[in-house]
């Protein structure tokens, strides 16, 4: 096997993974939801900017024509469309999810069944809207190949590596530096300590589940540059991303961060042996996953920082 | 003098547990009050009724002349930060502490109201002129802080804000005698300008002297003024 194509690989799935992931982690620690809604927020946000790309196409061809700006154009709109569809499901999960019962008794519980139930229902009006036929996004970052000190990687591949840094670089910059992100910051650490000094859940929880909704969005638009958009496309991604914010531990950022690099090596290293190959990178990670479960069943979370329990 | 806090026949508790029974309390305008009794007595639930972060309560408390209790059918902590916008601060027993803040972020927490935000800087060093070890911390973590320190930082973020009632929940719990007495010391150096202190402590002995009047807890009850020290 080839160490850098692997090396490469790894690294983009671990990316978009880890938005998946940091998105589970941050609606956890914050408002204490488990989000099974957040694989319909992805599916959503591909269906948004499938539908926005192919009424631009004529558009921007006529515009720009074949050249990098044209490329640059659906590339802003189609990571545009995909966020801003991903925020809107967020503000949707809120409003059904959040607001009616996050101060019932038993709320993780009551909102892990409401939002399986609007996740189940979303698949569904995709399916009856849509049809089951995949869809394919534009190439957002053109296609072809680059060699730099001997690693070959695609475009896609090096536009998501790039692109997820950057996104959560200004995630977690904007947690650490804005009035809003103390906020949700304090939430995160003692929920009770935070509406004592007045703030409110209900106010702070509509940014952290439409913050969430875009991350899961953009890794939606990321992911589609391998695969088709459909309207299960969002189940594997959700699971992934659930067992990998787990893996490092509900609620820790770093610690889902750090889960999605081993995961993505993971897999990309069981997809690479000749043995194994393919079949297995389920079996592989899950195997790992539930190793690690056994031997800390918090996680890696709490080797990094404190988390919610 | 106008009554800050007025409680009419509170009854709360948690579950089918009822820790409070049919309490009566008033506190004026600019008073300090201690509130003295054992562990395990109703100190702590009387302070989280007036939160709003009980399970259940009955009976009527009013700040400020608005009425903030009430039967609740919202869970705990819904109703608090409208609470603590209206003129409420309370530092919780056992410290409300964001372990991942370092001291001046958790402090800005504090001076969340609108208009304690903007005056965040001055507020800051006035809790670093009561509480001074705090002040060569500003930029330390607060999980790894001392006890004492953690304390201070909790009771300083309560201070924080402008409010016109302060409770104040065990503040030498869990201290070094001499800690506590300077964490007390503290909180009786803030100027008196209008707001009332209540300083629930199992230690009456800290307080003697100091605070205006003593209001003994029993089993959920009040035990009327257990002993009228004025100060003036």
């Amino acid at each position: 096997m080839d160490l850098s194509v692997t090396l490469v690989h790894g690294l983009s799935l671990a990316a978009i993974y880890g938005l998946m992931a940091i998105g589970i982690s941050l609606l956890w620690s914050s408002i204490g939801m488990i989000n099974m809604a957040h694989g319909a927020s992805f599916a959503v946000a591909g269906y948004a900017a499938w539908a926005a790309s192919e009424a631009a196409k004529p558009l921007f061809l006529a515009a720009f024509g074949k050249t990098i700006a044209g490329t640059a154009a659906m590339a802003g709109l189609t990571l545009g469309t995909g966020a801003l569809a991903g925020a809107m499901m967020g503000a949707l999960i809120y409003l059904l999810a959040f607001l009616p019962i996050h101060d019932k008794p038993n709320f993780p519980v009551r909102s892990l069944i409401v939002t399986l139930a609007l996740n189940l229902a979303t698949v569904q009006v995709l399916l009856w809207w849509f049809g089951p036929r995949q869809k394919n996004l534009p190439k957002i970052f053109g296609t072809g190949k680059v060699e730099v000190l001997g690693i070959s990687a695609r475009y896609d591949q090096i536009g998501t590596i790039a692109a997820t840094f950057l996104i959560l670089g200004l995630v977690l910059l904007w947690l650490r530096v804005s009035r809003k992100g103390l906020e949700i910051r304090a939430m995160m650490q003692n929920p009770e300590g935070a509406v004592l000094s007045g703030i409110s859940v209900r106010w702070t929880a509509l940014p952290v589940t439409m913050l969430t909704g875009a991350l899961a969005g953009l890794a939606a638009i990321l992911l589609s540059q391998t695969i088709f958009v459909s309207p299960t496309s969002g189940a594997m991604p959700l699971i992934k991303g659930l067992t990998i914010a787990l893996l490092g531990g509900l609620g820790s950022v770093p610690g889902a961060v750090l889960g999605a690099i081993i995961i993505g090596f993971l897999e990309a290293v069981i997809g690479a042996i000749p043995f194994l190959g393919q079949r297995y990178v389920l079996f592989g990670t899950f195997l790992f996953i539930i190793v690690v479960l056994i031997l800390r069943p918090r996680g890696l979370g709490g080797l990094l920082d404190e988390a919610r329990k | 003098m106008a009554d800050v806090l007025e409680i009419e026949g509170l009854t709360a508790g948690y579950g089918p547990l009822r820790v409070l029974h049919d309490i009566s309390f008033r506190v004026a305008e600019g008073e300090r009050v201690g509130l003295v009794g054992l562990n395990g007595h109703g100190k702590t639930t009387l302070f989280r009724a007036i939160s709003a972060l009980v399970g259940w309560q009955s009976g009527s408390i009013r700040l400020l002349g608005a009425e903030i209790g009430g039967a609740r059918s919202t869970g705990p902590g819904r109703k608090t930060p409208g609470i603590v916008r209206a003129g409420l601060a309370m530092a919780p027993q056992g410290d409300a502490i964001f372990p991942g803040l370092t001291v001046a972020q958790h402090l800005d927490c504090g001076a969340y109201t609108p208009l304690a935000w903007k005056e965040r800087k001055r507020r800051r060093e006035m809790v670093f002129d009561i509480f001074p070890p705090l002040r060569k911390l500003e930029h330390a973590l607060v999980g790894r802080l001392s006890g004492g320190e953690r304390r201070m930082v909790s009771v300083g973020r309560a201070l924080m804000v402008e409010a016109r009632l302060y409770l104040i929940d065990e503040p030498s719990l869990g201290l070094a005698p001499k800690i506590s007495a300077s964490v007390i010391e503290a909180l009786f150096s803030l100027p008196q300008d209008g707001r009332a202190i209540v300083i629930a402590e199992q230690n009456v002995a800290l307080l003697s002297g100091r605070v205006d009047r003593m209001v003994g807890m029993h089993a959920g009850r009040l035990r009327g003024d257990v002993g009228h020290v004025s100060l003036h």
